[in-house]
């Protein structure tokens, strides 16, 4: 067993490596700008269908978040104009460097926290969900004390105590 | 105002108020002492505890949170020279050089009875000066009200991170969140995409645990595991302090609790920066400026008295104009809102009782963390070495159990991760999170002034401009803008010159 888990962290430790050395630079003003001015054009898009409204209304329901989007537009408007602006003027963008492995350990993170909800979600007991949640955090940090194991535990099993007993949460 | 202090004395003097604040100083300080782990999360993460309580045990509860993270980030500030919030980086300077001579203890109640006096200082100014204000904001009407929402905006938009146009969207982002749900005037649903739990919209707490305590887990792959090795028997000293020392302390910590309760008023303005710019004044005021840097105890007292200063006075254009001084209190507000207390005169008068119970109870909680600080400093120095590997699940944990708690269904839980995915991807777009909170909270505010103020005109927008108070407003948004750019731009220029 002990083998087997020092072999699967050395693998682990490699494909780190190689991972760590892959990174994806992107103009990230740019990149927000559009992403920001598709979504805002989208909400607009939608609003019809997803705001309903009275003709007799002065001031309607969709005046407000009307008023967001095109806030959102100008202001995505105002980022993108300034990048285009230095590209023109071979003025340097502003770059964003994402690592690929920083995004695959937050990915790894994230399959732990997505275990933790659907376990608790399917069995109905939140304890599960807290042991597996436990577990998996213990697993990632690579940690071989038992007293941390112990200790973890013991302590989610009296969050899910104190929630159900002490503040009469029904899970 | 004396007709309400002896009933809200009465108020405020239960068995349960008393447990609540202990409970709040003792969690704040600490959350606060261990690095990496903020107020705001820990107020977060709390907020669902005040759900089922009434008005004043709850904020009790919270304000015990608020107040004693200011103190606590001191203690791994001067232990281990690593601030375990950021406006104690500033303590730390003075606090860890003054430890390293042997005299931990005393480096920690000098910070103790800094923030102790600070905290007073600045509550005792809400006391006097939250109902002055507060008769000021009774003048304002709904155009009014809408200037004073989008001033508070803007300003918290423009400082929370690098760019201003960044903090803007993402405000405007907050908003639109605020708009899932029914229409605060007529009802209609609006953006629920055939949901029906959506009808009621989305919950404060439940975002919040996304945006902000979701997100620090997976912010966790772009940190090193860091082993803060603790040896708690270097707190060995006698701890005392001198007369003369007494006497050095006493013009900083006044003058920084000034300066706190001025900066804590400017929305936007936090307690990082209050301690900074006391750090610095106590230091050109010194007969001794050489010893700053050096373990000085003018430095210790001066940056604890104006973080902990800045604590009340977020509280003054909150309570009155509605306005959250910082992230934390913008919690704070829905936390108030969800007992019916609204901001502005009414809060003072039909609610005084109330009001001036929290207000009071503020002295009582900084009493409190003197209290808790004599006697558990101990504690919350061991604290500060607990490994992540066990706080990580645990946090965890606690965030879904509060999501779960508030109606208690998964559907909520889901809600929360999948704003933690949204923080996530926003992060990497460098969008700062705070504009997004306060447009959550202020966003229905926000919307119900902006369509009365419209309504009253009959669709007209020059109600907007239409009044002194409206053009007031108008020019500080315009000059917090100017300062904020002009700030940036030399921030800018600087850092190319680098």
């Amino acid at each position: 067993m002990k083998q087997w888990v020092e072999q699967f962290n050395g693998r682990m430790d490699a494909w780190g490596r190689k991972l760590h050395e892959k990174e994806i630079r992107i103009p990230i003003d740019l990149v927000t700008g559009l992403a920001f001015a598709i979504f805002a054009l989208a909400i607009l898009l939608v609003m019809p269908d997803q705001v309903a409204i009275s003709e007799k209304d002065v001031v309607n329901g969709r005046a407000f978040p009307t008023l967001l989007m095109m806030v959102m537009l100008l202001c995505c408007a105002m980022l993108i104009g300034k990048e285009l602006y230095k590209l023109a003027t071979k003025q340097p963008l502003n770059w964003k460097v994402i690592n690929i492995q920083v995004e695959a350990k937050a990915l790894a993170i994230l399959g732990i926290l997505l275990g933790t909800y659907f376990l608790s979600k399917w069995t109905g007991l939140f304890v599960v969900g807290a042991v597996f949640c436990c577990l998996g955090f213990l697993l990632y940090f690579r940690c071989r004390k038992k007293s941390y194991y112990v200790i973890t535990l013991v302590i989610a099993v009296a969050i899910w105590a104190a929630f159900r007993f002490v503040l009469g949460v029904e899970f | 105002m004396l007709q309400y202090i002896a009933p809200a004395t009465g108020l405020l003097f239960t068995l349960e108020n008393i447990l609540w604040i202990n409970i709040g100083v003792f969690i704040g300080s600490v959350f606060a002492a261990i690095p990496g782990l903020s107020v705001i999360l820990c107020v977060i993460l709390f907020l669902p505890v005040t759900y089922s309580m009434t008005a004043i045990p709850g904020m009790m509860f919270l304000l015990g949170i608020y107040c004693a993270g200011g103190y606590g980030g001191s203690v791994s500030a001067i232990l281990i020279n690593t601030p375990g919030t950021p406006h104690a980086a500033a303590t730390m300077l003075d606090g860890h050089p003054l430890s390293e001579r042997g005299r931990t203890k005393a480096a920690l109640k000098i910070a103790l009875y800094a923030s102790t006096f600070g905290g007073i200082s600045s509550a005792l100014m809400l006391l006097f000066l939250g109902p002055q204000v507060a008769r000021v904001a009774a003048q304002l009407g709904t155009a009014e009200y809408f200037m004073v929402c989008v001033f508070g905006l803007t300003i918290i938009a423009g400082v929370s991170g690098k760019s201003m146009i960044k903090g803007l969207i993402s405000a405007c982002l907050g908003l639109l969140i605020s708009c899932v749900g029914s229409d605060p005037m007529t009802s209609y649903d609006r953006f629920t995409f055939g949901i029906s739990r959506l009808y009621l919209g989305l919950d404060l707490a439940v975002c919040l645990i996304g945006l902000f305590a979701l997100v620090e887990i997976m912010s966790k792959a772009e940190k090193r595991l860091d082993r803060l090795n603790l040896d708690t028997t270097q707190i060995k000293d006698d701890g005392i302090i001198t007369k003369e020392e007494y006497k050095r302390m006493a013009r900083p910590m006044l003058l920084s609790s000034l300066i706190g309760v001025m900066v804590g008023i400017i929305p936007g303005t936090g307690a990082s920066e209050a301690s900074w710019f006391s750090y610095n004044t106590a230091k050109n005021m010194s007969k001794h400026p050489e010893e700053f840097g050096h373990g000085s105890v003018e430095g210790i007292a001066a940056a604890e008295a104006a973080n902990n200063a800045v604590t009340g006075a977020t509280l003054i254009p909150l309570l009155t104009l509605g306005i959250p001084g910082d992230g934390t209190v913008a919690i704070m507000l829905s936390a108030l809102m969800i007992n019916g207390l609204n901001p502005g005169l009414t809060l003072f008068t039909t609610q005084g009782n109330i009001m001036y119970a929290i207000m009071l109870g503020l002295i009582l909680v900084n009493i409190f963390m003197l209290l808790q600080g004599k006697f558990l400093t101990r504690l919350f120095a061991k604290v500060v070495s607990i490994p992540q590997e066990i706080l990580t699940p645990i946090i965890v944990i606690f965030c879904f159990a509060g999501a779960y708690s508030v109606n208690e269904n998964f559907f909520d839980v889901g809600v929360a991760l999948i704003f933690g995915m949204l923080a996530w991807i926003l992060r990497k777009l460098e969008l700062p999170p705070v504009p997004i909170l306060l447009g959550l909270v202020l966003g229905s505010m926000t919307e119900t002034n902006f369509r009365r103020a419209l309504l009253i005109s009959n669709g007209n927008p020059k109600i907007f401009f239409s009044s002194v108070y409206c053009i007031i407003f108008l020019v500080l948004i315009l000059l917090a803008v100017g300062t904020i750019v002009r700030g940036k731009m030399k921030e800018r220029s600087t850092q190319k010159e680098a």
